[in-house]
């Protein structure tokens, strides 16, 4: 042990001395490994951010990776066992989907069907309990058309939705009687468009409400969305009404992961003879063969311009033992193992290695912070944006393989010296 | 391998080399047989391409005889592997060449402390500037240990190198032409620092031209043909 220590320090240090020696020889040698290097980092770096953006925008959709979300059938009773179950909980969320048109009352929105704002999905349907649908009669007028969910607590804890402007729902207060609306970008965009009055129509409600629009949030969704609390809801239409089937009503729980709540609920559906289904979000999972092949395909290109600098260190490193015949075979006259001048050489090609993976990785990082800087408030996908460590050590492994491919042929060389050299020098 | 007062430091027994290149095999050694003691000084003259460096080369484990038998502080070493003879290469001999080989990014003091760094074993840095210091001040030239080889006269480097030889203590200098690069006066000094390491028990084995430098010697062989005969003292 103390032997194996004693050759990797004297290694180390007669490879430090070599690179102090030839300081313009190992600068050249990393301008190209450094290119190499950069390649990898940008792309392990562009990867991971991409890799997090993808996640993020899957987040605000399907839920943060491990939620349980279980889907339930919408019935007479199902609002009711759902919301008195979950309300108040911070391990659970039940989300209860409805239609909503606010506006001008009695005309066909501008968005029929609650379709994006630029798009037209045809005229909207009003459908009966009976299960029977008309088409909705009456002239465009200045009306939205939108999803409206009803939450019974903070569903940022599973969604974690980028808040825009204004607020969140605050479910620690009393529940307002004008019930307060979030919007998503696309709703807001809508209101932003079009004079639209305070007023909302939801099926089996008794009025039309007036609602308080609070805050603008980013949910992901390209259809108009908005958000409310089911307390403030209810104060209009009876919980029954939240999740109707033929307005389109649907029901979601999101639970932590071993929550007891889920169990609960889950019982007490089956006792009506509801039927759920549950699963748990895993988008890293199913994006992962996606990302496998994104990353495989960038690794290749780096892995290509990482070649180009191995070259540069194996040209280097030849043309370094070539010159240093003599002082290789001194040293094996001097007692130094072959092994040990092998080490020699391809510590010089490791530490050059590892300097020029440091100073690509610093460049990229520098790099991303001042790109972050000045594009993060136009492309969210750089807002704030960290340098991924994964990136980090990427740039390392590939400095140490570059080390390695390029001083291990100068390195055989190098054991190879005849210590006749000096005798008939 | 530890060497007892009066034992035999060096015993070859009938050591040929044959030289196999592109034309007819040629025999550089032919049967040497040598002996050298501890504190012993050995003078090995002959003409150029008589075998000399050959000879030394096989003593100093650089190459391998072809036949015969080589006795180290009373070991066979005739076949040894190459792992076994770099870990004797440092432990018991010592070697100087006609041309210094000092490494010229590096101070004096440095240079002879690169051979403590060699892998064979492992020294603090402040042991091994102590024993570099010490080398150094043992040939005369310890105030050139901060001095690097360009700056340096011809004999300041040989000494150096024998500094250099001396560091880990050897049991035997090898010395191959030391002083062909130098004036006699600077030779005269080389030649002496030599000596200094037989009077502390260092056998030294001299190749060399030099009648002078080689009369100064305890002994002196003759290398004919590759055959090795020892010169009766007039």
């Amino acid at each position: 042990m103390i032997r194996l220590s004693g050759r990797l320090r004297s290694s180390l240090i007669i490879g430090l001395q070599g690179i102090r020696a030839r300081k313009l020889r190992t600068l050249l040698s990393m301008v190209s490994l450094f290119l190499g290097v950069l390649a990898v980092v940008v792309v392990q770096a562009g990867a991971s951010i991409a890799e997090r953006a993808l996640l993020s925008d899957l987040e605000l959709t399907n839920g943060v990776d491990g939620t349980r979300v279980m889907g339930v059938q919408p019935g007479p009773q199902t609002a009711d066992v759902v919301t008195s179950t979950v309300r108040g909980r911070a391990d659970a969320v039940a989300s209860l989907d409805l239609s909503a048109i606010i506006g001008e009352p009695g005309v066909t929105p501008v968005n029929p069907n609650g379709s994006p704002m630029d798009e037209n999905w045809g005229d909207s349907q009003v459908c009966f309990p009976d299960g029977r649908c008309e088409a909705q009669g009456g002239p465009k007028g200045e009306a939205i058309e939108l999803r409206l969910t009803a939450l019974t607590g903070d569903i940022r804890v599973f969604r974690p939705f980028h808040q825009e402007s204004g607020r969140w729902l605050d479910f620690t207060t009393v529940p307002a009687l004008a019930p307060r609306l979030v919007l998503n970008r696309e709703a807001a965009k809508g209101f932003s468009q079009h004079h639209v009055p305070a007023e909302m129509r939801v099926s089996g409600a008794v009025n039309d409400i007036t609602p308080q629009l609070i805050g603008v949030i980013d949910d992901g969704d390209s259809q108009p969305h908005a958000y409310t609390r089911v307390d403030e809801l209810t104060n209009w239409l009876p919980t029954s009404g939240l999740a109707d089937p033929s307005t389109g009503g649907q029901i979601q729980v999101m639970f932590q992961p071993s929550t007891p709540a889920e169990q609960v609920l889950t019982a007490k559906l089956r006792g009506l003879g509801v039927e759920t289904s549950i699963s748990t979000v895993d988008s890293h999972k199913e994006r992962g063969k996606e990302l496998t092949l994104m990353r495989l395909i960038f690794f290749s290109m780096a892995g290509l311009v990482l070649l180009i600098g191995v070259a540069g260190i194996l040209n280097v490193g030849l043309a370094t033992v070539g010159e240093r015949v003599e002082e290789f075979a001194l040293r094996r006259a001097v007692g130094t193992p072959r092994t040990l001048l092998a080490g020699i050489v391809l510590a010089e090609t490791l530490l050059t290695g590892l300097l020029t993976a440091a100073a690509a990785i610093g460049a990229s990082a520098a790099a991303l912070k001042v790109v972050s800087t000045l594009l993060g408030d136009s492309q969210p996908l750089l807002h704030n944006v960290q340098f991924p460590w994964e990136a980090g050590v990427a740039g390392i492994i590939a400095g140490i393989v570059a080390g390695v491919l390029g001083g291990f042929i100068p390195a055989l060389r190098a054991a190879g010296i005849p210590i006749a050299t000096v005798m008939r020098a | 391998m530890s060497i007892v007062a009066g034992e035999t430091l060096i015993e070859l027994t009938g050591i040929t080399k044959v030289l196999k290149g592109q034309q007819e095999p040629r025999t550089i050694l032919d049967g040497v047989d040598l002996t050298v003691r501890p504190g012993e000084s050995v003078a090995i003259v002959g003409r150029s391409g008589s075998g000399k460096s050959t000879l030394l080369s096989v003593v100093g484990l650089f190459d391998r005889p072809d036949s015969g038998r080589y006795l180290l502080a009373g070991d066979d070493i005739s076949r040894l592997p190459e792992r076994r003879a770099a870990k004797l290469r440092s432990s018991h001999f010592g070697f100087v060449f006609q041309r210094f080989f000092l490494l010229k990014h590096l101070t004096a003091a440095q240079n002879v402390a690169m051979a403590l760094v060699n892998g064979q074993g492992w020294l603090p840095r402040r042991e091994r500037r102590k024993r570099a210091m010490a080398a150094l001040d043992q040939v005369g030239i310890a105030h050139l240990a901060k001095s690097r080889p360009a700056k340096m006269s011809g004999g300041e480097q040989q000494r150096v190198a024998i500094a250099r030889a001396l560091v880990r203590n050897p049991r035997v200098l090898l010395a191959d032409e030391p002083t062909g690069a130098l004036d006699t006066e600077t030779g005269t000094l080389v030649i002496d620092a030599l000596l200094g390491a037989t009077e502390r028990g260092c056998g030294l084995i001299l190749v060399t031209h030099d009648r002078d430098h080689a009369a100064r010697m305890s002994r002196i062989l003759d290398l004919v043909d590759g055959v090795l005969t020892e010169r009766v003292p007039a």
